[in-house]
């Protein structure tokens, strides 16, 4: 009886570390899966200068955005060099600049928006604080997205650039915003590193 | 030696009796909240069956249990696990997300069935009728991609 017992404690014991295991198998898992390399190159990229045509956008001079831009570059420019822990410190970076952004100049018409932008912004920085690359990478599309929104919607003094990449999510392209004129491209690094087109000037 | 062993036995066999009595709270809910998912968008019968057998027992206010569930700690770890996995995406209270979100969602969901991240091993392992075959895939990549697009823009 006595073993019968010692047994199942033993059992149950086992059970519930295997448990764990399998959570952290999971997440060795997914970083392996998400290094698989990308074979874009049959795809027709356009990297077509588009200077001639260039939309110039200029936005309210304000300077309350900065930090957060300066974050949101960083994690750009870790992306760009294939550099996942530099864009997981961008993101942390981003989430402080998040906290420290003075609300109280905002209109109560901003206000909504921009709520939602934080809310799903901090959602994709969380991600990529703790994300592989390619996983950093999709979090990174969406983030693009609200950060150009929080930039029409407050404004911002620096000059920068919205670029579009047409491969990037999932082929459907994806948006991505740098202080240099040249194309550099987060969404695949030094695979594709000139792939995409400037869209607008904005400042 | 062999007594030793055996009073860690039976400290081991008390420890996981008496955790078994420690009550846990339940992820069920009787009404269908008007922000469902399902309910919002009503999908056609085969999404939804799809979304309720692969995605609703973690992601909704709704989880239909195994009969594990009756045993500590296994379900000490569900519960943690449905926990953080409705702070991600709750499909019970989709309706409340801000169209923002909503897209976000939308694109993760997405992406996270076509590279096979979702549904997860374990819950695999438990569930085999929870498999996404070649053609559910490829359906409900479908259904949410169109649902995604006519989701309305940012601006």
């Amino acid at each position: 009886m006595k073993k019968i017992i010692l047994s199942i404690s033993i059992a149950t014991m086992i059970l519930s570390i295997a448990c764990n295991q399998t959570r952290k198998n999971e997440k060795m898992k997914s970083t392996e899966a998400s290094e698989d390399t990308h074979d874009h190159s049959e795809h027709d990229h356009n990297t077509t200068k588009t200077d001639d045509h260039i939309i110039e956008a200029s936005t309210i001079k304000n300077p309350a955005t900065s930090e957060i831009i300066d974050s949101y570059l960083q994690i750009k420019n870790a992306l760009v060099t294939d550099n996942k822990d530099d864009a997981a410190k961008g993101a942390t970076a981003l989430l402080a600049a998040f906290s420290n952004f003075d609300m109280t100049q905002l209109t109560d018409s901003q206000h909504k928006e921009y709520m939602e932008i934080l809310e799903t912004a901090k959602e994709h920085a969380e991600h990529i604080i703790k994300s592989p690359i390619e996983h950093q990478r999709e979090h990174f599309e969406a983030l693009s997205i609200d950060i150009n929104d929080l930039i029409s919607l407050v404004g911002t003094d620096r000059t920068l650039y919205q670029d579009f990449c047409p491969m990037a999510n999932g082929g459907k392209g994806a948006i991505w915003l740098s202080e240099i004129k040249d194309i550099e491209n987060p969404f695949f690094g030094k695979k594709m590193l000139k792939c995409g087109n400037m869209q607008k000037q904005i400042n | 030696m062999n007594k030793v062993f055996k009073r860690i036995g039976l400290l081991l066999f008390i420890s996981v009796v008496g955790i078994q009595f420690i009550p846990t709270t339940l992820n069920e809910s009787d009404n269908v909240l008007s922000t469902d998912f399902i309910k919002t968008y009503s999908p056609p019968k085969n999404i939804k069956n799809l979304l309720i057998n692969s995605c609703y027992d973690c992601h909704s206010n709704n989880t239909k249990y195994p009969w594990y569930n009756k045993i500590q700690p296994v379900s000490w770890f569900i519960e943690s696990h449905i926990e953080s996995a409705k702070t991600e995406l709750n499909f019970s209270e989709f309706g409340n997300y801000s169209t923002r979100k909503k897209k976000s969602k939308l694109k993760s969901i997405l992406s996270q069935i076509k590279n096979d991240k979702m549904p997860l091993p374990s819950y695999i392992l438990m569930h085999k009728e929870s498999i996404f075959s070649k053609s559910n895939k490829l359906d409900i990549e479908k259904w949410l991609t169109e649902l995604e697009q006519s989701t309305i823009s940012y601006e």
